[in-house]
């Protein structure tokens, strides 16, 4: 974990809203699953950092963890922070905290992975690709352009489905939807994307008596664990710190799906 | 940004409040800065006058429901809840390997009675590595139908005494500025015992989606902090000083050693870092530093500069 400035190597649009960011970062080990926090201004509003997922550590042959000379971040322009991102050009600086959260616990190879991501939760999935073999995706998007993304797991010995919302390409409809079929008892499913398809994934795993993992999005403010801001209800309490709330910048983002109380999200 | 050397405290930088010898004046404010082992990786301990720690209470607190932040124009909003793992826990796992720096330790605490801030402050009073009691009196008061310690001057200046019968540390009160004349609560927890006083605490604010017409934060309302509050902080440490005898201690919305000047010229002995420390967890230390280089360039002391405002 380390606050550094760093340089901008490129900031590129590869579908409409969508940000290619790469970072140049002597990186410490990087996990599938961590996050960063970028300082988008040096201005007063916005305030707050911003947290992305690590999309690829740039230079690393790792496998588990990554080490590498820097790092690429994969965003979508939703608002004032983010818009500010994308007016940033390469050999700009901007400041970054990470690498954050506890990442995907690391698949032991005796289960099929399936995993599900739904629009920019593909980004911390794209990193577990890497670090595994023989894995499926079940990709969520929006439309074509945003499902192209999926040719980046060409890099990865992992097979993709695709399901989009207007039926461009793939299969019409949602994800989860693909899920069903694809799930065997023997599976482990990686996911990441909107609550709501989060909480289908966990609902049909746990039917299929499945192990599911899911990484959340809370608004962050410090991203250490000390504001106490991106809390989640868990279902069961922790007795040595007596406590029913999770920090997902600290004790996640990756949570065992049956840890959440997704009425309460 | 890492470790840096310790170098030894600058004397022109020290102040003394409450009988604690602090090497700068610069210490992080409560809940912004956890247990302060979580900064270890970003800055050094050493390097700060003091670190208030995240409030604690008798019992471990679950917090408010979420969404808890969210982000407003130059600050944010939090209801966390006051959301603590209680003070045995603090002084059993915590408490250990934070007194081994060479800084100030103060325990906020708040209680939902006075006989909670009395428990509270003596098992604090009973453990080693505490050098003071920061009093955070902006909670509801269980007994007496959730009114405000903080907004009532009676029930703040019983809080006050209950506590500072209950342990041998010096006591400071932190005020909330949710309350229409500040000199009030000054005078009152001042002749209560208050031994030094911080402020301020957080302003009520809420923020509404207006597409859903629904409030943001799930507690509807929400603790207002940051650069936002600045001048309305300003505004009341200077108030706070025409009738205080005790030293002050101001916060609200530092981000450099500028901002910290503003309130040590309005009448503060020292300040607190708080939502500073989420932007860049250095803050602090850096605040620290440029109050140190201000003082050598304009050849002051801090000691000189302490409510040196000059009004006409
Ligand atoms: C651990 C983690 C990893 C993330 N990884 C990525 C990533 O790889 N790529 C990416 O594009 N985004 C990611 N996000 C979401 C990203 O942080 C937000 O989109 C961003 O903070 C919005 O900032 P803004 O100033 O542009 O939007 P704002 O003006 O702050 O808000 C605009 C809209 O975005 C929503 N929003 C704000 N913050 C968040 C948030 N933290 N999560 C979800 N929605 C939010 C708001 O509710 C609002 O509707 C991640 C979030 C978390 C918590
Ligand atoms: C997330 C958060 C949690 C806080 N928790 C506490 C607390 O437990 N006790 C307390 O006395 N003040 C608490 N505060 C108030 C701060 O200590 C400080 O008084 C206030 O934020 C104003 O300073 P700032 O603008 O520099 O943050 C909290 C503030 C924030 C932002
Ligand atoms: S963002 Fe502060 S605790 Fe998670």
């Amino acid at each position: 974990m380390e606050s550094a400035a760093v340089k901008i190597l490129y900031n590129k649009e590869v579908a409409p809203k969508y940000f290619k960011l790469g970072l140049s970062w002597k990186t410490p080990p990087i996990a599938p699953g961590h996050f960063v926090m970028l300082r988008v201004s040096d201005g007063l509003d916005p305030l707050l950092r911003r947290p992305f997922g690590i999309y690829n550590v740039l230079g690393s042959k790792g496998k588990g963890t990554f080490k590498g000379n820097g790092i690429e971040l994969v965003y979508q322009v939703v608002g004032k922070g983010t818009q500010i991102l994308a007016n940033k050009a390469a050999g700009e600086t901007i400041n970054l905290l990470g690498p954050l959260g506890n990442g995907f616990p690391h698949p032991d190879g005796s289960k099929k992975i399936i995993m599900i991501a739904g629009g920019m939760g593909i980004v911390p999935l794209h990193m577990l690709a890497k670090s595994t073999e023989g894995a499926v995706l079940l990709y969520g998007a929006r439309d074509k352009k945003v499902a192209s993304m999926a040719k980046d797991f060409k890099d990865t010995k992992c097979k993709v489905k695709i399901a989009t919302e207007d039926g461009s390409v793939g299969k019409k409809g949602l994800v989860t939807e693909l899920l069903k079929t694809e799930l065997k008892s023997d599976s482990v499913v990686y996911a990441c994307g909107p609550v709501g398809m989060l909480k289908q994934a966990s609902i049909i795993s746990q039917a299929a008596g499945v192990k599911c993992y899911v990484s959340l999005e809370r608004s962050m403010a410090c991203g250490i664990g000390v504001c106490l801001g991106c809390a989640v209800k868990a279902k069961t309490h922790n007795e040595k710190e007596n406590k029913n709330y999770r920090m997902v910048c600290s004790e996640g983002p990756v949570f065992d799906s049956e840890e959440i109380d997704w009425d309460a999200l | 940004m890492g470790r840096t050397v310790n170098k030894k405290a600058n004397p022109k930088l020290g102040v003394e409040i409450a009988g604690i010898k602090f090497r700068n004046p610069v210490m992080t404010a409560s809940g912004t800065f956890g247990y302060g082992l979580e900064f270890t990786p970003y800055t050094d301990l050493n390097k700060l006058g003091g670190i208030v720690v995240k409030g604690l209470s008798l019992n471990p607190r679950q917090g408010n429901p979420s969404p808890r932040i969210v982000e407003t124009p130059c600050g944010m909003l939090n209801a966390i809840g006051l959301q603590n793992v209680g003070v045995d826990y603090f002084i059993k796992e915590k408490l250990p390997a934070l007194r081994k720096y060479k800084t100030q330790i103060i325990a906020n605490i708040f209680g939902e009675t006075i006989e909670d801030y009395m428990e509270v402050a003596k098992r604090l009073s009973d453990s080693e590595g505490v050098s003071a009691i920061e009093i955070n009196i902006s909670c509801p008061n269980v007994k007496k139908g959730g009114i405000v310690f903080g907004t009532d001057p009676s029930e703040a200046a019983k809080v006050v005494s209950a506590v500072k019968g209950s342990s041998r540390l010096p006591i400071i009160t932190k005020l909330s500025p949710n309350v229409t004349d500040i000199k009030v609560m000054v005078k009152a927890v001042e002749e209560a015992g208050a031994d030094a006083i911080s402020l301020i605490n957080t302003l009520t604010g809420m923020v509404i989606d207006v597409e859903k017409r629904k409030p943001v934060l799930a507690t509807i309302t929400g603790g207002l902090s940051g650069p936002a509050i600045r001048p309305v902080a300003v505004r009341m440490v200077w108030q706070a000083k025409q009738v205080a005898k005790v030293p002050l201690i101001g916060m609200g919305g530092i981000m450099n050693a500028r901002d910290a000047l503003e309130f040590i010229i309005a009448g503060a002995s020292a300040v607190q870092v708080g939502t500073a420390n989420f932007v860049d967890p250095d803050s602090a230390a850096k605040v620290a530093d440029g109050i140190e280089e201000y003082i050598t360039r304009h050849k002051t002391s801090l000691k000189d500069l302490i409510g040196s405002m000059k009004v006409g």
